[in-house]
């Protein structure tokens, strides 16, 4: 008996008909039959996503180690081996989940994955270590209780999230659950998003001035609002994080709901037609409304919707979501005064929503990292079905909710969490830290983002208490790398991780980014500071903390806090914390949270020179990212034409130190350092970044070759952004060049 | 094909007498030597941030070794995750003696002070609700075969809800 035939009266045919399909090309890929590229993309259409040494190299501390798997020559894409652990990603659209779904999440952690689930910064959930097949069994077992992973991953519309609140909430317009249920089932697998070149991110959100949707972040982006009585929604377009963040532009200020499916395809057709194809590091729709400008943008919109073919489910679901409401398990009551258990006062202050209902309570379940185990999971279901029936959602902050708990019933559920470890406080707060994948199974991660989550939340916890209620409430998010999986531009303080080199030494890092804001629906992004050593970072969210509680001027907001001390002096805070000892002095820091191994390249080894030696071409990084921080300061100013300049000029003299290892004498004439770059480092792709590509350098070109006539905050913004990112790939690259020379020089004393 | 998704559980006798996290540089030690025969080592987890969970993973190809702190009681738990050639019996006496190799290594470690594992209690589960779910029917075809690989003196199901994994404690003289 196979999980397929066991399964096969409950499977919904066209379901089973893609699960089918994906299997047999899975068996077509052992054969040999299908190239691996197509593969590839397959399976990340179907959420099956790589991770971390999936090219079989792992270096252990002290070499790298070729990993032996079975299956030495079988790859599940471009440089996978067959045999590596993978990822799954398991979509939730807008995070709704019930009991049994969560049931069978955790039956499938257990048996394919280590028994964690785990909770995304998108509403989804992860599974880790999974064999590539086990993963029709794993897809057939979801589908069963009504969850697809169709399109979780690859050049597609991505989980379509939602506020956790929606419909319970006090401030929002309307319930956009339905809308949010309506579009994600539309979009997926529809003709008109099958052909995008890169990947589609949709949110909704219930109301202008909370955080819960962050429509301002997402390539679409929608906002309640009624207009004469009439549903609708404000539509963003163009927003996203990513190495450079943008904000999201406004599509149309009203667009009445039997507009909303229609208009989310027509965008769809313009961005599958005119995004970028062949550069990915370009082909957000960020990059197109960009180009052509939003009103170009929409005009084509416009055009494309009066020539689509009338669809009847563009309005099908309307009625169902005007009468859309979700059941309640038990009866308003209130608390009544009953008794209340110990740690109930701190754990109700943080984690517990009045919700609109009167009688009725939002409970937000803080899971460590976005971590619960099986078991756990379990209990949660036994939870929900005593408490709050089918209404559990997952949230962006990788938490848990169960909605409509009769406030009378919560000291019980507390009392319950508490019983499998899960009634932690501090929903919300400081101590909710969040954190993408990073180092521990990301392949794209620099530094270890969980690790040092861990550490953090470990040492906020102890401080809590007494702790100012203004630094309580403040949010970390962290990144493993410029990716900002874990939305650290929207924190009040941010992080991600990228690496320095110290003598012939690698030291993990992280870049500190202050001043982002959570609400307004990730109303602006923090701007980098500088980058500290990874080791140093729980001294700087101290040090700063503190600082906003000594310095804070009446109610004054944290952003307002660091846009008054201003980046000068914010950098200045912490500029001693830049500085890493030598490695004689303190090895830890040459090492990354919760990993004993050296963060260093094992084939990199020491070097005749070795020692404090700093090169000439650190002292011309550094040089750069001294003129990238003060063209920040010169946009604090709003300096536009000074802060360009100087973010370009930073790009030209991280680009000159580079070309300068290979022709010492190159002059300084922007000319020539362009054309040597280009033909030295960019076109035998030694500044090349294995998953961007040339992106920084194109970047770069074409601020170099296309000047402004005039200025604009938010095309500057990005600037400083991109050189910020460009010299991240100048050090890179100075790696790069080192090695090389290395090996030379082995050679020649050979 | 037979069951070969098994977990062995193997408790410590001195919890007290290690820190979880000290199991990190260990388990990557294991890795830089590749110390488990069969086995291709991976890479280490830290759980130790979850309530009772996986504590700290070592990740192979063929299966997964945890310091385990499920049920709130600290052990080593090995569950096989790829094939395995035989029958459920064999294949259970290579996954207990993949798991006793663990144990045997992991206490003659320096590092980790004389940890101990008491091999008189073990934890056998399946981890495949296909081929052999948490019920009478299941129960009664391994309870014997178990009991026979493991030389028991007792073996008591554990627990009895369907959507558990079907597990036993075996009690050894
Ligand atoms: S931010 Fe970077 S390290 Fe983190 S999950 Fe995204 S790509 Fe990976």
């Amino acid at each position: 008996m196979t999980w397929k035939e066991k399964l096969a009266e409950k499977l919904p045919r066209t379901l089973a008909d893609e699960i089918d399909v994906y299997e047999t090309q899975l068996e077509l890929r052992k054969l040999g039959k299908i190239d691996e590229k197509l593969f590839a993309e397959t399976r990340l259409r179907r959420g099956a996503y790589g991770q971390r040494y999936d090219n079989g190299q792992r270096y252990d501390g002290v070499k790298t180690q070729r990993l032996q798997f079975p299956a030495t020559t079988l790859t599940k894409g471009p440089d996978t081996m067959w045999d590596a652990p993978g990822m799954q990603r398991i979509k939730i659209p807008f995070g709704g989940l019930t009991p049994s779904q969560l049931e069978t999440l955790a039956d499938c952690a257990e048996e394919y994955s280590d028994s964690i689930l785990h909770v995304t910064t998108r509403q989804d959930f992860q599974l880790h270590f999974v064999h590539i097949e086990d993963t029709p069994s794993l897809m057939r077992r979801l589908a069963a209780s009504g969850i697809t992973t169709r399109e979780a991953c690859g050049n597609s519309v991505r989980n379509v999230t939602a506020c956790p609140l929606a419909g319970v909430c006090r401030t929002e317009a309307f319930d956009v659950t339905p809308y949010a249920k309506a579009t994600a089932f539309f979009l997926l697998g529809h003709p008109d998003t099958q052909d995008f070149g890169r990947k589609f991110k949709v949110a909704f959100s219930g109301c202008e001035h909370e955080a819960c949707g962050l429509v301002n972040m997402h390539d679409l982006g929608a906002l309640a609002m009624t207009r004469d009585g009439k549903r609708g929604f404000r539509l963003y377009i163009g927003g996203g994080l990513g190495p450079v963040p943008y904000q999201a532009k406004v599509f149309a200020d009203f667009v009445p709901e039997e507009e909303l499916l229609p208009t989310a395809q027509a965008v769809s057709r313009v961005f599958a037609r005119l995004g970028e194809k062949q550069n990915r590091a370009r082909a957000r729709i960020k990059f197109l409304v960009a180009k052509l400008g939003v009103e170009e943008f929409k005009r084509l919109v416009d055009e494309e919707r009066k020539i689509l073919p009338p669809d009847p489910r563009w309005t099908a679901f309307i009625p169902e979501a005007h009468g859309f409401k979700e059941t309640a398990l038990k009866s308003p009551s209130s608390l009544n005064g009953q008794a209340k258990p110990e740690g109930y006062k701190a754990w109700a202050e943080t984690n517990v929503y009045q919700q609109l209902q009167p009688g009725y309570a939002v409970v937000t379940i803080s899971l460590p990292i976005g971590d619960l185990t099986s078991s756990q999971a379990r209990h949660l279901a036994d939870f929900a079905r005593k408490y709050c029936g089918e209404n559990i959602r997952t949230t962006v902050e990788q938490n848990l909710v169960f909605r409509w708990v009769a406030e009378k019933d919560l000291p019980e559920l507390y009392r319950e969490l508490k019983t499998i470890g899960l009634g932690e406080f501090g929903a919300g707060t400081i101590l909710d830290v969040v954190a993408c994948p990073g180092t521990d199974t990301c392949k794209l991660g620099i530094a270890s983002s969980r690790g040092l989550a861990r550490e953090l939340r470990k040492r906020l916890a102890d401080q809590y208490f007494t702790m100012d209620a203004a630094v309580r409430g403040l949010r970390i998010k962290l990144s493993g790398c410029f990716n900002s999986c874990g939305q650290h531009h929207l924190a009040d303080i941010g992080f991600y991780g990228n690496s320095r080199t110290l003598g012939n030494r690698k030291v993990p890092h992280f870049q500190v980014l202050l001043g982002g804001k959570w609400l307004d629906n990730a109303g602006s992004y923090g701007l980098a500071i500088g980058s500290v050593p990874s080791r140093n970072v729980p001294v700087v969210v101290e040090r700063i903390t503190k600082r906003f509680v000594k310095e804070r001027r009446g109610d004054e907001s944290f952003q307002d806090f660091i846009a008054r001390i201003g980046k000068a002096e914010s950098r200045k805070m912490l500029e001693d914390l830049m500085e890493v000892p030598a490695y004689e002095k303190d090895a830890a820091f040459y090492s990354d949270w919760g990993d004993p191994r050296e963060f260093t390249m094992g084939d990199m080894g020491m070097g005749e020179c070795a020692g404090e030696v700093v090169s000439r071409i650190d002292f011309d990084l550094q040089a750069a990212e001294r003129l990238c921080f003060e063209a920040q300061l010169k946009l604090e100013a709003k300096d536009l034409a000074g802060a360009d300049a100087l973010a370009y000029k930073s790009m030209l003299q991280a680009a000159q130190g580079l070309v300068k290892e290979l022709w010492y004498d190159v002059p300084n004439d922007s000319e020539v350092i362009v054309k040597e770059f280009r033909a030295r480092l960019f076109e035998p792709k030694l500044f090349w970044d294995r998953f961007a590509g040339g992106k920084f350098a194109q970047d770069f070109f074409r601020r170099h070759e296309n000047p402004p006539s005039r200025y604009d905050h938010d095309e500057v913004h990005r600037l400083i952004e991109e050189s910020q990112l460009f010299i991240e790939a100048a050090h890179a690259c100075a790696d790069k060049l080192r090695e090389q020379k290395a090996a030379q020089l082995s050679q020649v004393l050979k | 094909m037979d069951l070969y998704k098994i977990g062995i559980k193997l408790f410590v006798t001195n919890p007290q007498a290690v820190r979880l996290r000290d199991f990190i540089p260990v388990f990557h030690g294991w890795i830089q030597q590749q110390k488990i025969a069969g086995h291709q080592l991976i890479d280490v987890h830290d759980y130790s941030h979850v309530h009772n969970g996986p504590g700290i993973l070592l990740v192979a190809h063929e299966g997964n070794f945890s310091m385990d702190q499920e049920g709130g009681r600290l052990g080593l738990f090995y569950y096989r995750k790829r094939p395995l050639e035989g029958g459920f019996e064999a294949n259970l006496k290579s996954v207990t003696q993949t798991a006793l190799q663990a144990c045997t290594l992991l206490e003659s470690e320096p590092k980790l002070d004389g940890l101990k594992f008491n091999t008189k209690e073990i934890l056998v589960l399946t981890n495949d609700r296909l081929l052999a779910p948490n019920d009478a029917g299941a129960r009664t075809k391994l309870e014997p075969v178990i009991a026979r690989t493991l030389g028991k003196t007792a073996l008591a199901p554990q627990s009895a809800d369907p959507r558990e994994r079907l597990a036993f404690m075996v009690t050894r003289s």
